[in-house]
């Protein structure tokens, strides 16, 4: 019983530290443009609109998380190695993850605005000084609690797996959901505010970004205020509920009917998850209503 | 990450004298690995390039939308096909990892509906955040209507766009893929780490329990390494995004199926070398 | 509506660099053996100065390979490179000295196989496919074993696979958890190099595209990757290696750093501080 009570004890702490990590990982996403949305930050010079919009090029989300988490915990794991106290291992670690994922991003935003010398894009040595440093606090967060996340799944709830390698699936987990929740987001509301609400944004308008504010001229450090209101949190409630339903049906259910008990929940929290998605699709057809009539049909 | 024009028509055409060259090499790596260990590692190649070939056959339900998802332009989730199955996977190898002592069948399974959990929560949440946070309800741009629900979708379409968000049939495509996903990448993993626990002490000469940290760590990093060469060779057969399905392109899953079973195999016999030579 | 690439022309060809890359690599892994004969670990600095030849070499070819419109990102080629690299180079430990060789060997036979399903069984009919996934597949390869080099002192298995702890400070014990494979050490290297050969192309992408910054770019990856690995190695060889190997990683990288920043400030349109959107065209 109290093996059950610590093991769930851990698994709200996980479960919560992963909701600030998938917060974190959009709003850093986001200020730096990675991910899909960032071929709209690329195209727009071709296209004529020029911006001060950081373009951080470093792959996708859910590689680079992988690495900058894979290293952190690789660097904690030497440090832990070395007989060095856990809190501050996963505290170097992570400081020296964000140093390498700073030099990434300004390498990205240089070489990709050099490369658009042609179109007349200049390169913004202002943006390049404010926005990195923003964007590495919010991915020191999202790493340091991704890391410790897996040392304590590690440590204390006895998964076999080593820290470096729990670090590389937790990241690649954590950039696959946090990009998929939040690049929309920012794809479509933030990037194209001036289309109109309530649809996607039309192939004829690509390219034409948002570059003026409210005040000024927009740039990256606006995103993240803007995802603090939406995409964030839903990236974290995506990723928080994934590490605690996961970690959650295991370590309650995993001893009834010899594993079966487990895999039973899990059917069932698939099952309620579709019944909700199912909810929220038929919520918006009925409230939001078709943009045409329906048209005749001609084939089934 | 697409920011490459896409090749024009990479061509659904299916290449016959090519497929057979496949399973003819196929034929032959599980022939090599029948003379090299006729018992242990000729049953564990085999569950490696069946788990590869649930892999890459489960990649292709995931809904990937690429970068015109990310504008409301294209149904599907916005992130690279590869990377978002294999993060679905990976997190159903996390929890069949852990179920390894229960046993194969269990391990595997629990894999599966690891995978398919995550699917499911970041598909509902996609969905959540199209439908709150945008005010743009679920349309597909390739059917007249959802296969599984008959919700007719050309008049839920915006303007100028190809449809957006996740119909019900895409979410049910991305839970299934995330099931194979994760069963495929554990069975990889629990064959790989029956056929190490059993040979890696004679041949390091240490004892079953100061192997163990090696043949799981060498079965893990196998295991993601054929997860990520099976999940781009799909991505490579669907030239980057599909809708799910019920998306025509879906009709090029034979291609698949042969390379990654060629590649499993390939891959998987060099992982079971390591003890048998 | 997605970003074109046009014909991206110039530089050094291919083929020179691809045999200078894997000229240097081979004869840095196999400077590192010095380790074996001095029976220390102070020559593990050359697996550092192994991967970032193989990047440099490993970069390239992923621009030849993109340049064709593969219909995914760039960020993929990386990971099957080292998908298919990792499985090679954890075989190849086993033959001890001639382990760089039989990775050259394997990586090429997986890449080569691989790259056939590619390009006649998913039908994608590009021109060097073949050639880049078996060049893919060997820099793959040798890039892990270069950061194996580099955080443990060896590329054979048992030195790979065998650690030791101490206890009490004092008391050490041999330990198979606390090594570069038994500690999952092996999937960082992985994320470090298939993020780092596929950066370079992916952040230079555009019409703008010079070949020397890039290939400076890749440098500078390859050093960043050596500091954060040469750190990790103080847990699995001696402080003085590591020192040296960290010292050697920071000069390199600080040169190519500033290198990377002198040349693109030679490519921008122009390098403002400050300033407010230019006016272009009207928009």
């Amino acid at each position: 019983m109290e093996q059950i009570v610590f093991g769930i004890g851990i698994t709200a702490l996980a479960g919560a530290l992963a909701t600030v990590a998938g917060s974190a990982e959009d709003t850093e996403s986001n200020i730096g443009s990675q991910g899909d949305p960032n071929s709209q930050v690329q195209l727009a010079p071709q296209m004529g609109f020029v911006h001060r919009i950081f373009n951080k090029a470093v792959a996708g989300e859910p590689p680079a998380y992988g690495l900058w988490c894979a290293l952190g915990a690789g660097l904690a794991w030497a440090f832990l190695a070395m007989q060095i106290n856990a809190v501050l291992a996963i505290i170097l670690g992570s400081i020296l993850a964000v140093f390498v994922q700073g030099v990434y991003a300004t390498t990205a935003y240089l070489g990709r605005t050099a490369s658009l010398s042609k179109f007349g894009q200049p390169v913004y040595v202002d943006i390049l000084k404010s926005m990195t440093t923003v964007a590495m606090a919010h991915a020191f967060v999202a790493i340091f609690c991704t890391v410790t996340i897996c040392y304590l799944i590690n440590a204390a709830l006895g998964h076999p797996f080593p820290l470096p390698l729990l670090a590389f699936i937790w990241g690649i987990a954590l950039g696959a959901a946090g990009s998929a929740t939040g690049n929309p987001y920012y794809g479509k509301e933030r990037q194209y505010q001036n289309q109109k609400f309530g649809a996607g944004v039309p192939i004829s308008a690509s390219g034409n970004i948002v570059r003026y504010a409210e005040a000024g001229e927009r740039n990256s450090i606006d995103n993240g205020f803007f995802t603090a209101k939406f995409g964030g949190p839903a990236s974290g409630l995506c990723f928080g509920l994934i590490v605690f339903l996961e970690l959650w049906r295991t370590i309650l259910f995993e001893n009834i009917g010899a594993g079966w008990g487990a895999i039973i929940v899990g059917i069932l929290v698939i099952l309620i998850f579709t019944i909700i998605d199912r909810y929220i699709e038929v919520w918006a057809r009925k409230n939001y209503g078709p943009y045409t009539a329906p048209a005749k049909e001609a084939a089934p | 990450m697409t920011a490459i024009a896409a090749k024009p028509a990479a061509g659904s055409i299916m290449n016959p004298a090519a497929m057979a060259v496949g399973v003819v090499l196929l034929i032959i790596l599980l022939a090599i690995a029948y003379v090299v260990s006729p018992t242990l590692g000729l049953m564990a190649l085999i569950g490696v390039v069946i788990g590869g070939v649930m892999i890459g056959f489960g990649v292709h339900f995931v809904p990937v939308g690429g970068a015109p998802a990310a504008m409301g332009q294209a149904p599907g989730i916005a992130t690279g096909v590869a990377m978002l199955a294999a993060g679905a996977g990976l997190a159903g190898l996390f929890g069949g990892a852990w179920a390894a002592e229960q046993g194969l069948v269990i391990a595997v399974i629990t894999g599966g509906v690891g995978g398919g959990l995550m699917m499911a929560i970041t598909c509902m949440m996609v969905n959540f955040v199209y439908v709150f946070g945008m005010g743009i309800p679920a349309a597909s741009g390739k059917v007249l209507k959802d296969p599984i629900t008959g919700d007719s979708q050309p008049e839920y379409k915006s303007q100028g766009t190809e449809g957006h968000g996740l119909p019900f049939i895409s979410f049910v495509g991305g839970v299934i893929g995330g099931v194979l996903g994760g069963a495929g990448g554990t069975l990889i993993y629990i064959e790989l780490l029956d056929l190490y626990k059993a040979t890696l002490p004679t041949m390091m000469g240490v004892t079953a329990a100061q192997a163990l940290p090696i043949a799981i760590s060498v079965a893990g990093i196998f295991a993601i390494g054929l997860f990520l060469v099976n999940a781009v060779l799909t991505a490579y057969n669907i030239t980057g995004t599909i809708e799910g399905p019920h998306d025509p392109k879906f009709k090029r899953w034979p291609r698949a199926i042969v390379a990654s079973a060629v590649a499993s195999a390939l891959c998987g016999l060099a992982a079971i070398l390591i003890v048998t030579i | 509506m997605t970003v074109k690439v046009e014909v991206i022309e110039g530089g050094v060809p291919h083929p020179k660099i691809m045999i200078a890359g894997l000229v240097c690599t081979i004869v840095c892994l196999y400077l590192s053996y010095l380790n074996v004969y001095t029976n220390t670990a102070m020559f593990s600095f050359f697996g550092g100065l192994a991967v970032v030849a193989a990047l440099i070499w490993g970069s390239n070819t992923i621009k030849v390979l993109c340049s064709y419109g593969i219909g995914t990102g760039v960020p993929s080629a990386g990971m099957i490179a080292f998908g298919s690299g990792v499985i090679a180079m954890l075989l190849a430990t086993k033959f001890g000295i001639a382990a760089p060789i039989v990775a050259l060997v394997l990586a090429a036979v997986i890449g080569l196989i691989l790259g056939y399903l590619a390009n006649d069984v998913l039908n994608m009919k590009i021109p060097v496919m073949i050639q880049s996934l078996t060049e893919l597949s060997i820099v793959g390869a040798l890039t892990l074993m270069g950061f194996a080099v580099l955080i443990t002192g060896s590329f054979t298995f048992t030195g790979l696979s065998s650690g030791t702890v101490t206890l009490f400070g004092a008391l050490t014990l041999p330990s198979y958890q606390v090594s570069f494979i038994g500690g999952g050490l092996t999937a960082v290297a992985f994320l470090l190099g298939a993020i780092a050969v596929q950066h370079p192309f992916n952040a230079c992408l555009g019409p703008g595209w010079k070949q020397d910054r890039m290939l400076m770019l890749t440098a500078e990856c390859g050093f960043l990757s050596m500091i954060v690995a040469s750190v990790m190695s103080f847990a699995l060889i001696n402080a003085a290696s590591a020192i040296i190997s960290l010292i050697i990683a920071l000069i390199g990288w600080v040169y190519t750093y500033n290198e990377y920043i002198v040349l693109s400030k030679r490519d921008a349109a122009a390098w403002l501080d400050s300033k407010p959107i230019p006016d272009v065209e009207g928009h």
